[in-house]
């Protein structure tokens, strides 16, 4: 546990032992079912009697990734769950639910399986897919009901008894709590903000690793903290691009000066959107929430994409940083149109290319980020 | 491609491009619409609202045999798509970006009424809208629900249980996104789709691939194959693009019975046959003529590739009362069919057992990165059932880091050195 009792330096603490709470419910008798992105209801896995957490295993060699995953495909995180899959790091897991709005996750899905079959290691906790699409239209909205029914179904499976009403009813008022929770610490970096972004992620980041009510308590009491400190000064930048699950990007950023506001991914600002409807049917709201407020590189067509982005910007900021590492080949196709939306508003941006995960940036990195941090500050 | 043994080919080949220009004359004079479709799209459907659609990949693999491919990527790369983002699907819009109809093969593609594509991978969907704000067009979408369930054996499966092979919630969302399709090229076209026509074009591409199934049984037991690979891929694709069709069906048949003819009289693809090697994924479209560059020094012939293999597995359905249900089942699963495990690896070994291959290569298309999903399993799978493998790291479409007599000498090692 962190040396400090803060609310702040207990959420960063969870955030840097991102599997602390699920092994404590699992030595606890509580049975634990990992997730593999933010579009993976986490309430039904609650409302089933599951400790849900976000898989993010810790950066380290990957010998059966690499035996497994062809090379410069993958994404990091993505072979990290691999390895510890695979590696026997999640055997304690009752079952690995991943979602079928990236291409990495579906073939993750289908590498995973396919090593259970193989037989190459017993032990795996078995996976399932959420069939949840991401196209808007009638009809992938009709199937992501029908999807959502059945992995209600697949959860009553392997918890052996039927979900009630009332079990997701409560889920969803803790979820809810701990969103509302969320978007305290997030309203502390609007305007004029009082929360560096490298402070911010894993305040946030939290959120996808602990019991709920729990992160709620904590995430509030760190808002109020916060909320008494003093305004930062700098360039306020929006970070657009790979999703990042480490703050080593936002603190080079803020190195320079600048003060990262806002992250177009779910594990910065986008983490958890507005609330479930508590009102009608449960598993319609939920699917409705991951359907229509949920981030992933399958939102379609672009102006769903780039709703958010866009009125955020327009919220007002002093510059973006498009994140696009080397193992990008999606977003990639997204960055000239972003760019010249940007360019209409007059709004200053970079591109960062390297790696901010494993390494740190090179000279040259600091280099460019420090001439546009400097140049947008002459500018504001 | 420079040798061309069989009539067939040529036939192949004159009429792919009659058709194109045919194409271009309905379209600027006649003022026709036509679309442009990613491969693995329902080519049918557009047949039988009488919409031509030329693919994606046939297309970028004319302008990489035109040598055009570097040109328009390297375009591409200018206007801020970064040099990481695929290559063989966004090859043909690079052309349009590139806007110079003057040097583009064929005098380039004429615009299309609409476009569309299956959203299989996380890029094909911007690819393709970037490409219809160019050209002014609409896109049409088909999302593509995931596999959950997968008997290793889908081949076993595939034209009589393809309902329960293919699960029942996928083959309904296809199906209710083919009539949003239906609807839209109704309004394109200002016809009535026609369920019964499509039964029959859907019979027609049935007995396409039954004359395909019949070629792939005679390389699998001849002695030494009767085709090269190369003009397996140009027959096998001229019909498939328009398959069903009057032509497409009466091209297999004259294949058939020319493949039929050399194997009666001993005629082999090359003599020299030693060694049967298998070529796993797309083609690399660059530079075909590595298909035969190991014939002479190493008596080692290409004999399969997935285009003509996949043809009676794939799209062979047989029940067809629900020709719409039926067409659904043959698109939802192209994917894994060829590409992911278990149903890739599964398959592809089974072929090259039944092939009789010595040696397969695998490419790795490291401008396309989509592609290279499954390749690890496919190449675990062969070497477990005792057929060496070398992986090949290049690019179908993109030769700018190719080093052909490089290659040569490598693929010359592995042979000597492992079959």
């Amino acid at each position: 546990m962190p040396e400090s009792n803060s609310a702040a330096s207990q959420l960063a603490w969870h955030y840097e032992n991102p599997m602390a709470q699920a092994m404590e419910a699992h030595r606890a008798g509580v049975p634990v079912v990992g997730l593999t992105s933010n579009t993976v209801p986490s309430e039904l896995i609650r409302a089933a009697g599951f400790f849900p957490v976000m898989l993010r295993p810790a950066q380290c060699a990957t010998p059966a990734a690499d035996e497994f995953m062809e090379k410069n495909v993958f994404q990091a995180r993505i072979r990290q769950i691999f390895e510890s899959a695979v590696g026997g790091e999640l055997d304690f897991l009752r079952a690995i639910v991943l979602s079928r709005t990236s291409e990495q996750e579906y073939k993750l899905f289908l590498y995973l399986r396919e090593v259970a079959r193989e037989g190459s290691r017993d032990g795996m906790p078995p996976v399932y897919l959420y069939g949840l699409l991401h196209s808007q239209s009638a009809e992938t909205h009709a199937y992501g009901i029908s999807r959502t029914e059945e992995l209600k179904r697949q959860l009553e499976e392997i918890a052996g008894r039927p979900i009630a009403a009332r079990d997701i009813a409560e889920a969803v008022v803790e979820s809810n709590a701990a969103r509302a929770a969320v978007r305290r610490v997030l309203r502390l970096r609007e305007g004029v903000p009082r929360l560096s972004g490298t402070e911010a992620l894993p305040l946030i980041g939290a959120y996808w690793l602990m019991a709920r009510a729990e992160y709620a308590k904590l995430a509030s009491e760190a808002a109020d903290n916060f909320e008494r400190g003093g305004p930062l000064p700098g360039a306020r930048l929006i970070v657009k691009g790979a999703p990042l699950d480490h703050v080593r990007l936002h603190a080079t950023l803020e190195s320079h000066g600048a003060i990262v506001v806002a992250e177009d991914d779910w594990w910065g600002t986008r983490s958890v959107g507005v609330d479930i409807s508590a009102n009608g049917d449960a598993v319609k709201a939920i699917f409705d929430h991951y359907y229509l407020d949920a981030p992933s590189p399958r939102v379609f067509p672009p102006d769903a994409a780039d709703r958010w982005f866009e009125s955020h910007v327009r919220k007002g900021v002093d510059g973006v940083v498009f994140y696009l590492p080397p193992e990008d080949y999606v977003l990639g196709w997204d960055y000239p149109r972003q760019k010249r939306f940007l360019e209409k508003l007059g709004i200053p941006s970079l591109i960062v290319r390297e790696d901010s995960g494993a390494e740190k940036l090179s000279a040259e990195s600091h280099e460019s980020i420090e001439r546009f941090v400097k140049e947008i500050a002459r500018k504001r | 491609m420079s040798e061309k043994q069989l009539q067939s080919t040529v036939a192949a080949g004159a009429y792919q491009k009659e058709w194109f220009a045919q194409l271009r004359r309905d379209v600027f004079e006649s003022h026709r619409p036509y679309a442009i479709l990613q491969a693995d799209m329902p080519f049918e459907i557009f047949q039988v609202m009488g919409l031509p659609a030329v693919s994606n990949q046939w297309w970028s693999a004319v302008i990489s045999a035109k040598r055009l491919a570097p040109k328009y990527l390297d375009a591409m790369n200018a206007m801020g798509f970064h040099d990481g983002l695929c290559r063989y699907c966004s090859l043909s819009m690079a052309c349009t970006l590139a806007d110079d109809p003057g040097e583009a093969p064929w005098g380039g593609l004429p615009k299309p009424a609409m476009i569309a594509a299956r959203l299989t991978c996380d890029c094909i969907q911007r690819v393709f809208s970037i490409w219809s704000e160019a050209l002014g067009t609409e896109f049409f979408a088909l999302d593509n629900p995931g596999a959950t369930e997968l008997p290793p054996r889908w081949w076993e499966l595939s034209r009589h249980r393809w309902r329960e092979l293919f699960e029942q919630h996928r083959l309904d969302l296809t199906v209710a996104q083919f009539r949003v399709l239906i609807r839209t090229l109704e309004r394109i076209t200002g016809r009535a789709f026609d369920r019964a026509a499509l039964r029959t074009l859907m019979e027609g591409v049935n007995r396409q691939e039954e004359y395909f199934e019949e070629v792939r049984e005679l390389i699998c037991n001849a002695p030494k194959t009767p085709v090269r690979m190369n003009e397996q891929i140009t027959n096998v694709m001229a019909a498939q693009w328009l398959r069903g069709s009057e032509w497409a069906i009466q091209h297999a048949k004259n294949f058939r019975d020319e493949v039929k003819a050399r194997v009666d009289a001993g005629i082999a693809a090359y003599p020299g046959e030693r060694r049967r090697l298998m070529w796993v994924g797309a083609g690399l479209w660059h530079d075909t003529d590595f298909y035969t560059a190991f014939e002479q020094k190493h008596g080692a012939v290409f004999v399969w590739s997935m285009y003509l293999a996949f043809g009676p597995d794939g799209y062979i359905r047989y029940g067809l009362e629900d020709p719409l249900e039926a067409l659904a089942s043959r698109t939802v699963s192209m994917n894994e069919q060829l590409h992911m495990p278990p149903w890739a690896n599964e398959w592809i070994v089974d072929q090259a057992k039944r092939h009789r291959i010595d040696g397969a290569l695998v490419l790795t298309p490291l401008g396309t990165r989509p592609s290279a999903t499954g390749n690890r399993f496919i190449e675990r799978a062969l070497e477990r059932a005792g057929i060496p493998v070398l992986p090949v790291f290049a690019d179908m479409v993109d030769p700018r880091n190719w080093n052909a007599a490089k290659m040569v000498e490598r693929v010359g090692r592995f042979i000597e050195e492992r079959l």
